[in-house]
């Protein structure tokens, strides 16, 4: 048995993921609305911490500002506003209990599946042994997908790697700031497909027109909350 | 130890968004407090979130051709968005509801039924 | 202005004033003053106006026709009163007609027309056929718009005072209700004018009429005028059954004159009496100028004849045409149309045997019977009689006379044992009537024509009379009357001068009464008949001699009975008084009238004017009655015929006179003796001849009869029919309603309670608990995950 190093990205997946898991399991098993919420500030902080290991770290600074810092805040005042007592619970019954976990059960046995049923997504670097000749994707990646398999001639016909990875390690040397193509992208330019090639083109479009229509629901949905949660006790 | 070797791929975010979207579920399938259905909600969400994200990113699978890119990581700040609007909206509906019936339990507005 | 515009502008505008009067008391009638009260006096007016305007017409026609009187007619009237006293000779082939065109041959150039004719508007024209409003005014129309107008007038008047009663609350002691009581009602004072009004506007349009269409027309109409006012106590059982017999009786008389129009219009093509715009009218049709104005069967009824030659090929040239009228042709057609047309008027007239209606029609207030059943209306028909006078063949004129003389006799009898007072005047002016058809039967154009206006003023008279009477003693009966010339003398010596007038009153010789003159013309002329006819004309003769004598004792009998000797019924007696001025003021005119009216000598004579509008021409002998000879009119007024009548008729009246005098006067004759000696005879009389029996029996019970088997029929078969039919399709109804029912709503039902069955069971599902849609959309999105697993793995 060899014993490899440890791959730091790995690792605090690993940790991010438990935390975000866990916690997240917690919200569901709490009665108490106040913890529910401590519970899910911690879920959806390890998830952020998720994002920023996929890369994508403008996504994850928004899940930060706006779930952790406005949504929650947000559900804390609808928490203060409702309570009548300090810590009022309401008990649901056992039968749905069992039937909820039986349910989800169900659902996690069709999902878990689902998510390791496509080998490439499984990313193993070194299983190449594994490889099924039948499955259509794994046959793509019949080849060993190392760094410098991909920069190999006898492997024209497969796309280069999106990233420099001069030192083969996996990991982009330099680390991509999403930001601005981001940006560029809701204004309807995208310049993370300048080279891509002219089949992939088509519908990569800008979100110049969502953005749009995303603002104006914002703008719709404050007013109708507005409208919604103002007073009318004095009908009464 | 192999596990902590081995690069991590985008099942293993997939297992993680699977298991919040389940918690989600339950959440609001189990929780007669409006506001607990409202964070099954976030968490539903957040679950559906973590897909586009691990989907989008380059690193995380061998074929880096057929990854989303960077549209993943736009519908996913769109869904924190829209997240947020719900937020409101339901949170305003639910002052509403306390308003009218001095309560937030789901199980009393059930003034719709067939 | 010239006569031929003026006089149809007065006579129209005297014509149509009465109408105006009718159209505004139709419309406001009650509303004017208390009860109406105002009606009346509009109507007066309307009718006083008339009459003003009609003397201006008989001033402008008379001396218009001033000149024209001395030349010709002087010849002739005037020389004809002189013959009657017996101061001359007088031929007469000498004496000339008063006509335009024999007046032309005396060189006079400027000779006034006798007749004015004209259409006043054309309502229609349909190919051949023109329906239009015209005029036809010769002196004869003058003379009638004169005194109807002039009677009409006064018995406005006399209106006034004799329906006072209506204008309040009227209590009518004839009718009692089912609950004991006598009827009250409103008062019905402006309905009578407005009626009045209305009769006035026929009568005079009848009159006025210039085409045979117009006169029908307005004869309809004063027909039924006087169905409303025979009906005008319409609460009464007997007014309305008189109404109705007065109506139906006088279909039976139209229906016979639509024959005669028709024969007329289908042969002759036109409706006009006299020519109007070189158009041929009815007259000169029959009677041309080219053939002497003798009659003549006119081309159109020839070939209308002569039908069957005319199919067979033969032109109808003029030669032909001349021909078969040499043969015959077309005679019956113009007898048919002569007779048709009299059937009109013997239904007016009263004429025996429709003469059923007219006593019954005394139902009606006496005002009534004045100016319409006895003065106007029914001598209508004579009118039109001596208007149609040229159209007659002489068998129609047979005809004519025949019925007359019956008439004269049967209601002069019955009217011999009459007591109610109003019923003797009606079988009187039947009786009269009878004698003015008589003498236009037998050649009497004049005499009968005078007759008709000197009795229209007596006969009124004697009617406006008898309503004062009844009016004071409230009863029609004369045996409850007697020794009223103390109570009222104005009424009754001013009826003494009517009975006086009937009679025949006269010095011989000398001077008379109008009823003299009138009936003195009619008699010497049945004489002259006679003369020239002894089959025929001793009938006629000893009729109208007959009827005199008759006439002398009835009336007589009437006066002595009501004004003379003792009160009958002191109660009665009691309560009379007499009439208010407006109501004997009138009877003083007319006594007047009644008195000279007739007298020969004034320059507008009646004869004289009624010798202006004679048509010109003479009478031939019958075709079909070759030994027919009518003699000329004025032959009556030889000596032989003149003198004789007088003399005749003198004594004859004279001895009626005696008679009543005897019975009723001094009480010598017992009339309750004679009534028993005579009790088959008085029977008869008092039933009037049975004819009302004998119509029942002959037409009333049958039609009864058939309409009640008409009526079975029609209730078992033709309404058992429809009834069965009512049932078919009730049953097939229901039928529908259970297929209806089961079938179509049925499935209708089924398919509606499937739904709602359905909507039920899943309306569980809806429990509006959110938590429970987590769990169903957890468990669909689990189920269909494992369904397209399942799908894949298998296809």
């Amino acid at each position: 048995m060899t014993v490899h190093p440890i791959n730091w990205h790995t690792a605090f997946f690993m940790l991010y993921a438990v935390v975000a898991c866990t916690f997240g399991v917690a919200v569901v098993v709490s009665s108490n609305i106040v913890r529910m919420a401590l519970y899910l500030i911690v879920s959806l902080g390890a998830t952020a911490g998720l994002f920023f290991l996929a890369g994508a770290d403008f996504v994850g600074a928004m899940q930060l500002f706006i779930y952790v810092g406005g949504t929650l805040v947000l559900l804390i005042f609808g928490v203060m506003l409702t309570a009548k007592g300090p810590f009022i619970s309401m008990r649901t019954s056992g039968g749905d209990w069992i039937v909820a976990v039986l349910l989800s059960g169900c659902l996690m046995a069709l999902l878990v599946p689902a998510a390791f049923s496509v080998a490439s997504w499984r990313n193993e670097r070194h299983a190449a042994v594994d490889a099924e000749p039948d499955d259509s994707d794994t046959a793509v990646l019949a080849a060993p997908r190392t760094v410098a398999a991909a920069h190999q001639p006898a492997a024209t016909e497969e796309p280069p790697a999106p990233f420099i990875d001069d030192n083969g390690d996996g990991i982009p040397d330099v680390q991509p700031k999403t930001a601005t193509a981001l940006g560029l992208g809701l204004l309807g330019a995208r310049v993370d497909a300048i080279d891509a090639k002219p089949e992939m083109r088509p519908g990569m479009s800008g979100y110049l027109l969502p953005f749009e229509l995303i603002s104006v629901h914002l703008l719709v949905v404050l007013i109708g909350a507005a409208y919604l949660a103002r007073a009318k006790r004095r009908v009464r | 130890m192999s596990f902590f070797s081995q690069p991590v791929g985008v099942s293993h975010f997939l297992v993680v968004g699977a298991v919040l979207f389940v918690s989600g579920v339950v959440c609001m399938a189990v929780k007669r407090n409006a506001l607990g259905v409202l964070m099954g909600i976030e968490l539903v969400l957040n679950g559906a979130n973590v897909n586009f994200v691990a989907f989008s990113s380059p690193f995380l699978r061998s074929d880096n051709a057929y990854a989303l890119g960077l549209d993943g990581q736009l519908i996913s700040l769109f869904v924190i968005v829209l997240a947020a609007a719900e937020a409101a909206v339901a949170l305003a509906i639910t002052l509403n509801f306390y308003n009218n019936h001095s309560t937030v339990d789901v199980d009393r507005a059930d003034e719709l039924k067939g | 202005m010239a006569p031929d515009a003026s006089l149809p502008l007065l006579l129209g505008l005297a014509w149509l004033l009465p109408l105006a009067s009718f159209a505004l008391i139709v419309l406001v009638g009650p509303k004017m003053g208390k009860a109406g009260v105002l009606a009346a006096y509009v109507a007066t007016g309307a009718i006083l106006t008339s009459f003003v305007l009609s003397v201006i017409a008989f001033g402008i026609w008379h001396f218009g026709h001033l000149g024209y009187d001395r030349k010709t007619a002087e010849t002739h009237v005037v020389a004809a009163a002189e013959d009657a006293h017996g101061s001359g000779e007088h031929a007469a082939g000498e004496s000339e007609h008063a006509g335009a065109d024999s007046h032309a041959a005396h060189g006079v150039p400027t000779a006034p027309p006798r007749v004015f004719t004209k259409d006043w508007y054309t309502l229609a024209q349909f190919g051949a056929l023109k329906l239009s409003i015209s005029y036809y005014i010769d002196s004869l129309t003058v003379l009638m718009f004169t005194m109807v107008s002039l009677i009409a007038t006064l018995i406005h008047f006399y209106s006034f005072g004799y329906m006072h009663e209506e204008l309040h609350e009227v209590v009518d002691h004839e009718v009692t209700l089912a609950d004991g009581h006598h009827l009250h009602r409103r008062g019905r004072f402006y309905r009578f004018f407005q009626y009045l009004s209305l009769f006035c506007f026929s009568m005079l349009g009848l009159v006025i009429a210039g085409n045979v269409l117009m006169v029908f027309v307005f004869w309809e109409l004063v027909g039924i005028c006087s169905y409303f006012l025979i009906g005008f106590y319409i609460e009464r059982k007997s007014a309305q059954n008189a109404a109705n017999k007065a109506f139906i009786v006088n279909r039976v008389g139209d229906f016979g004159m639509i024959i005669g129009m028709m024969a007329l219009w289908a042969s002759l093509g036109t409706f006009a009496f006299g020519d109007i715009d070189g158009q041929q009218g009815i007259f000169s049709s029959v009677r041309p100028s080219a053939n002497e104005s003798q009659v003549t069967v006119p081309d159109g009824m020839v070939k209308f004849a002569a039908t069957e030659h005319v199919a067979a090929g033969v032109e109808a040239t003029p030669a032909q045409i001349s021909t078969w009228r040499s043969e015959g042709y077309g005679y019956w057609l113009l007898v048919i149309a002569g007779v048709g047309i009299f059937c009109g008027c013997v239904g007016k007239s009263a004429q025996f045997p429709l003469h059923v209606w007219l006593p019954d029609a005394m139902e009606g207030p006496t005002p009534v019977s004045a100016l319409v059943h006895s003065a106007t209306m029914v001598a209508a028909g004579v009118y039109l009689a001596g208007r149609f006078y040229p159209v007659f063949a002489p068998e129609a004129l047979l005809v004519i006379a025949y019925v007359g003389a019956i008439t004269l006799l049967l209601a002069a009898t019955i009217a011999i044992t009459a007591v109610d007072i109003k019923r003797v005047l009606a079988y009187s002016t039947v009786s009269q009537l009878g004698y003015m058809m008589l003498a236009l039967g037998v050649g009497g154009w004049a005499a009968g024509l005078f007759h008709l206006v000197t009795h229209a003023f007596f006969k009124s008279l004697l009617f406006m009379c008898s309503g004062s009477v009844i009016h004071a003693v409230h009863t029609n009966d004369m045996r409850r009357m007697g020794g009223l010339r103390h109570k009222m003398p104005w009424t009754a010596y001013t009826m003494l001068v009517g009975v006086l007038a009937i009679y025949g009153a006269a010095i011989p010789f000398v001077v008379g009464l109008s009823g003299y003159y009138s009936k003195d013309s009619i008699i010497a002329q049945a004489l002259s008949f006679w003369n020239s006819n002894p089959t025929h004309g001793a009938f006629f003769a000893a009729a109208a001699i007959g009827g005199a004598g008759i006439t002398a004792f009835y009336m007589f009998r009437l006066w002595f009975m009501t004004f003379a000797g003792e009160p009958r019924d002191h109660h009665a007696y009691e309560h009379a008084h007499e009439s208010p001025k407006v109501m004997y003021v009138p009877l003083v005119i007319l006594a007047f009238f009644a008195v000279t009216v007739g007298f020969p000598r004034l320059p507008f004579s009646v004869p004289k004017l009624l010798e202006q509008a004679r048509y010109p021409g003479e009478f031939t002998a019958g075709k079909l009655l070759p030994d027919l000879v009518y003699p000329e009119e004025h032959l009556s007024h030889l000596p032989q015929f003149h003198n004789q009548a007088e003399v005749v008729v003198t004594f004859v009246a004279l001895g009626g006179l005696v008679l009543a005098i005897a019975f009723y006067g001094l009480r010598i004759l017992n009339p309750a003796e004679v009534k028993s000696q005579f009790s088959a005879v008085y029977r008869l009389l008092w039933n009037k001849w049975y004819f009302d029996e004998l119509y029942d029996a002959i037409f009333v019970r049958p039609v009864l009869l058939i309409s009640k088997l008409v009526g079975n029929f029609d209730r078992r078969f033709i309404d058992g029919f429809v009834d069965g039919l009512a049932r078919w399709t009730r049953a097939v109804a229901n039928f529908d309603d259970v297929i209806d029912r089961y079938l179509v709503d049925g499935s209708v039902n089924v398919v509606a309670a499937w739904t709602y069955s359905i909507a039920d069971g899943l309306r569980g599902l809806q429990t509006g608990k959110l938590r429970q849609y987590v769990m169903l959309i957890v468990i669909g999105t689990v189920a269909l995950t494992l369904l397209i697993r399942w799908s894949v793995a298998a296809g």
